[in-house]
């Protein structure tokens, strides 16, 4: 049986300084220039106004757990192996992210959860945001 | 379109057809597509020189491969005048549908083959894996996590329970076991269904669509010429589609609704009729929570019933108030991308379906599919009523 790894992101020009962000302990989106709306996820235009300007921006790391689900059979054989939580965790600030819930047992995790975000290094490029129950 | 009714009825479906389908090995999917193809032709009884117009769904195993609705074409000794390739994934038949409808509409085309096949386990292709760098490094891949999430959320926001959803399942088995081609018949009970392994928690097993191997087709021309072929005429009344981001970006629906209504609204409008004249439906079922969702946003049920209205029995083609899926849906007669679904769909109005509703004036099938396991997560929606 050979090892498949877990699938890493590869940053693009796009999504760059979020895994920069990450890897410095912040957790950031982009802001349009021109009609100030927040977008999720990182991408090269705003879909309200089609500005491409920009500057990224702070987020509080702060949200809510919106729906949250157990693995028990993955498409992808890097997961195969014992069940897991992926959550969608909501931001205060509004944008929704895929995830994964730590330091919490399944029968505690209940939508509408507050949570934060909790840095999780892969390597020396990439830390991925995991988010844990708010202190 | 000023008036969307302008276009309804003008064209209609002339032939269907299903290659073999089930798990087998062996074969290809360009193989299913033409087997398919020959089948629906043959069913119309339109002569092979007539048929003017190709549209083939790829299949995603395939990887980009150019030009395939060409291949098909020239398989099967056609020259078309339009020949696409399209992917909308299980909403491509009926958006394909209404493409050749629209196609014979304005005149490009007289008649159009609509086809598609799938081999789950294609020879030369590697298998990728595709998703986004925000879902993909969580495990969140492919479709089954992302219609765990919503069942969780229906769950959270109108109450349904798993034994709804088995209710669901169990009925649509039920009319697969009268179906001699579905890929499952064995009977299914609800002890089955909530005895079924978690795929992912809030979905057992049998709350998720079958792994099929085959194809299906369909022949679309003018109303004028359906009438004077075989089988006559199933009229195009009425199309809806509409796109759509949702979990991520649900801010555009009420709680507990999500997205489709809008194609439901234009297919209702273009027909002129609603949830209430329809005789029996297929829906996209590629997992139970889709069912309840489609039966809130058609319009079948509001979101504090449709819970008990599926556990009643009223999807059952000989007892409840809307019959659906009754060749046996995606979760058990076989997962061909909707194609069987726009085959029973016809069927009902033929007369010749093996779980047969009486006197079907009002047949309806619909079609759901995108790329719900990317971030954000977009879908289509897509609508057809068919009448007689
Ligand atoms: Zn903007």
């Amino acid at each position: 049986m050979f090892k498949i790894d877990k699938p890493l992101p590869m940053p693009t020009e796009e999504s760059a300084p979020f895994w920069e962000g990450t890897r410095r302990g912040e957790l950031r989106a982009q802001r349009c220039d021109d009609c100030g709306h927040l977008r999720w996820p990182p991408a090269a235009i705003c879909p309200i106004c089609l500005s491409g300007r920009h500057e990224w921006v702070r987020l509080s790391g702060r949200g809510k757990v919106h729906s949250w689900i157990v693995v028990h059979k993955s498409q992808h054989p890097a997961f195969w192996g014992d069940p897991f939580n992926v959550a969608i965790v909501e931001l205060d600030e509004g944008p929704r992210l895929h995830t994964n819930l730590v330091d919490v047992d399944l029968a505690a995790i209940r939508i509408g959860l507050p949570v934060e975000v909790a840095f999780d290094p892969q390597n020396d490029e990439i830390t991925l945001p995991r988010f844990k129950p708010a202190a | 379109m000023d008036d969307p009714r302008q276009l309804s009825g003008k064209a209609a479906i002339a032939g269907v057809g299903l290659s073999r389908f089930g798990r087998v090995p062996g074969t290809s999917a360009m193989g299913f597509a033409l087997e398919a193809s020959a089948s629906a032709i043959a069913d119309s009884g339109i002569a092979k020189s007539e048929i003017d117009g190709v549209l083939v769904l790829m299949p995603a195993q395939m990887g980009e491969q150019h030009g395939w609705a060409s291949r098909v074409a020239v398989h099967l000794g056609l020259a078309p005048a339009f020949c696409s390739t399209m992917d909308m994934g299980g909403a491509s038949a009926i958006g394909m549908m209404q493409t050749a409808a629209a196609l014979v509409h304005a005149g490009v085309c007289k008649a159009v083959l609509c086809a598609f096949g799938s081999q789950t386990n294609p020879q030369g292709i590697l298998p990728t894996m595709f998703g986004s760098q925000f879902a993909i490094p969580y495990g969140d891949v492919g479709a089954m996590p992302f219609m765990a999430h919503v069942g969780r959320r229906q769950m959270h926001e109108i109450g349904i329970t798993s034994e709804q959803y088995g209710a669901i399942a169990v009925a649509f088995r039920k009319h697969a076991s009268r179906n001699p081609l579905a890929q499952k018949r064995d009977p299914m009970t609800l002890a089955d269904h909530q005895a079924s392994r978690w795929i992912v928690e809030p979905l057992h097993l049998l709350d998720c669509c079958l792994v099929t191997d085959g194809g299906g087709a369909i022949v679309v021309t003018s109303t004028e010429r359906a009438r004077d072929l075989r089988h006559g005429a199933a009229k195009l009344a009425g199309f809806g589609q509409v796109h759509s981001s949702e979990i991520v970006h649900p801010d555009r629906h009420e709680a507990g609704i999500g997205g489709g209504r809008e194609a439901g609204d234009q297919a209702w409008r273009m027909a002129g009729l609603g949830p209430a004249d329809v005789d029996v439906v297929q829906l996209y079922d590629g997992f139970t929570p889709l069912v309840v969702h489609s039966l809130i946003v058609y319009g079948f049920c509001r979101p504090d019933e449709v819970g008990a209205f599926v556990s009643a029995g009223e999807l059952e083609f000989d007892r409840g108030r809307l019959p659906t899926n009754t060749a046996g849906g995606l979760l058990s007669e076989g997962h061909l991308s909707g194609f069987n679904h726009v085959v029973e769909a016809v069927r009902q109005l033929r007369g010749t379906s093996t779980s047969q509703v009486p006197d079907v004036e009002v047949s309806m099938v619909t079609g759901y599919g995108g790329a719900p396991h990317e971030a954000p997560p977009t879908v289509a929606y897509t609508v057809a009523i068919l009448t007689r």
